[in-house]
């Protein structure tokens, strides 16, 4: 889905800084603990459990520290993948690290004499270390994976109430509207009254405690309003056709996300043409999805420079990103000709 | 003083007709939606007063303040912008007549009071700062009273010639009152410098070449006048080459 990358840019590495003294510290509080636990539930000769332990606990740093020292290397690496691949390759990679180390430590001390420190078989010895080392790694990760969703969340969660904030209307449209409404209470005062109606309905969708989800009717109806004062600007050079019957009205769709796109359609398209134009909003339901496509003419060759589209269209994307997940797209397609953005998203109907 | 309204909205126009009308003082000799209508009026009607919408469909309110400095008598020119903050600025800095949308009949009726001619180089102080940014679409020669539009597009070369600058286009040929040096500067994208005198469109050069005495030239299309090919400086001939491959 196209927004995903986006958010992943903003969204802090999801990956722990193992070079970190204090990731260090708990990794080798865990390997201690686990070293602990291993040997508490050993044999248990009596009179050598410090014994023991001293060696489990060699055998366990030396694996926590050199499992800590290849993530510190390799993160910048591993942080260029989604964060599901990033931790699988993390897991296979520890994994081939102890097995590794197991078979050093093996080697070493089946060569130099010492094997006495093993009691064990060399293939037992192998699976033994690997078993445990799966388990306390897999659910190691699992902890730092779900700690980072966590968090990756509350990053969303936060850039959409600014998005919010941000997805308020234009001061530029909003100074040309009352530099309407100004001029027609005098040539037309009913009209006026109607564009004062109408501003002041746009501005409540606006301000308030922004929802994450409304009714496909009532932003329809949003963008209907935003229409007719835009209408009143610039006459005949807008037109908007409104396709939009298949569309199930109970439908939920992301707060405030047809209006802006509206806008930015009359204000980078419509009205950059002298003749005007027409400016298409077109929904159909296609199985357990909605597509809402809107479509604009544009000047020929005039795609470059558009800041501000790029910045409603970024935080539209986070918005449903963050309602759907991955089973939304925001799809935008920039011809010489024609501007068009295409969304895509789960049909549901609820509580808005 | 006479005035001319510009502005690609009509509610816009209504309400600062409304204004002036109201004020009493000044008289409305035009109206124009567009940046090319303006023109045709300014030059019919020579205004004291053009009041000038920034942002316009096809020719901007920046780019029409530019081609109406080229009349005979330019008219004074105030600018009028419902949000544009760095423009703003620039107006501040370089004491350019603007106004904001809603207009204020005390702030309109004060600006026409102070209004004066307006200088390219202000305007492309505000230029620079406001989101209307890049070149021309269009430079302005007069013939005789009136303005004629050259589109950049149909642009073939400017030639230095003597104060003014000729330009060959499509349509022919006409004088502009702008220098070789500013119009380098401003179209650098799409014109290059072969000699101290003369830019020529890349995309109409069709091929440069050496003829017997080792001097360069370039050839462009679809132009019998130039048919012998353009000498190229040796100063500059490194520079073309480069433009050519590039493009």
């Amino acid at each position: 889905m196209a927004a995903t990358s986006n958010a992943d840019n903003q969204s802090q590495a999801y990956l722990p800084d193992f070079c970190a003294a204090a990731t260090i510290l708990v990794i080798v509080l865990i390997a201690e603990l686990v070293a602990i636990v291993l040997t508490l539930a050993g044999h248990g000769v009596p009179g050598t459990f410090l014994t023991e332990l001293a060696k489990m606990s060699m055998y366990m740093q030396w694996l926590a520290l050199l499992g800590a020292a290849l993530l510190c290397r390799s993160r910048p690496w591993l942080e260029t993948f989604d964060s599901t691949r990033a931790f699988t390759i993390a897991f296979f990679m520890l994994i081939v690290l102890c097995l590794l180390m197991a078979e050093i430590t093996w080697q070493a001390t089946s060569k130099y004499g010492m094997s006495v420190i093993i009691d064990d078989s060399h293939s037992g010895f192998v699976l033994r270390t690997f078993a445990v080392s799966s388990i306390v790694i897999a659910l190691t990760m699992r902890y730092l994976y779900v700690a980072s969703e966590w968090r990756r969340s509350i990053v969303l969660e936060a850039q959409s109430r600014i998005s919010a904030l941000q997805a308020l209307i234009r001061p530029h449209f909003l100074f040309n509207s009352m530099n309407t409404i100004a001029s027609l209470t005098r040539t037309n005062p009913k009209q006026a009254e109607e564009a004062v109606e109408d501003l002041a309905d746009l501005l409540r969708a606006n301000l308030g405690e922004p929802k994450q989800r409304t009714t496909l009717k009532q932003e329809l109806e949003i963008a209907a309003i935003y229409q007719r004062i835009e209408k009143l600007r610039l006459g005949d050079r807008l037109s908007v056709r409104w396709d939009i019957a298949e569309l199930p009205m109970r439908a939920l769709i992301p707060s405030l996300t047809i209006q802006p796109l509206l806008e930015n359609a009359i204000y980078h398209g419509i009205e950059l043409l002298p003749e005007g134009g027409e400016v298409l909003v077109s929904g159909r339901r296609d199985g357990d999805n909605l597509r809402i496509e809107i479509s604009n003419p544009v000047v020929p060759g005039e795609q470059s420079k558009k800041e501000g589209n790029n910045m409603a269209m970024s935080n539209i994307k986070q918005r449903y990103e963050l309602a759907y997940g991955g089973r939304a797209a925001v799809n935008v397609e920039s011809g010489t000709n024609e501007f068009r953005v295409l969304l895509t998203f789960p049909y549901e109907v609820g509580i808005a | 003083m006479k005035v001319l309204i510009v502005d690609d909205e009509t509610p816009a126009r209504n309400r600062l007709r409304q204004l002036l009308e109201d004020d009493g003082d000044h008289s409305v000799v035009g109206e124009a939606g567009n940046g090319v209508q303006a023109l045709e009026v300014a030059a019919e009607t020579s205004p004291d007063v053009v009041l000038l919408d920034i942002r316009m469909p096809g020719l901007s309110g920046i780019e029409v303040a530019h081609h109406l400095n080229t009349l005979k008598v330019p008219p004074a020119i105030i600018f009028t912008t419902a949000y544009d903050e760095y423009a703003i600025e620039a107006f501040e800095t370089s004491a350019i007549g603007y106004v904001l949308k809603p207009v204020r009949r005390e702030r309109l009726v004060k600006a026409l009071q102070q209004a004066a001619r307006v200088s390219n180089r202000s305007i492309d102080q505000v230029a620079s700062k406001s989101e209307l940014t890049g070149p021309r679409q269009h430079v302005c020669a007069r013939v005789q009273d009136q303005l004629k539009l050259i589109a950049v597009d149909d642009v073939i070369r400017f030639h230095a010639d003597q104060k003014y600058v000729r330009v060959h286009h499509s349509g022919g040929e006409h004088l502009i009152d702008e220098s070789l040096k500013a119009l380098e500067i401003e179209f650098a994208e799409q014109f290059v410098r072969i000699h101290r005198g003369a830019l020529v469109s890349i995309a109409h050069i069709e091929s440069i070449g050496r003829v017997a005495d080792g001097q360069m030239l370039v050839v462009l299309r679809n132009t019998p006048e130039d048919a012998d090919g353009l000498i190229i400086s040796r100063r500059h001939l490194a520079d073309v080459k480069r433009r050519l491959k590039g493009a």
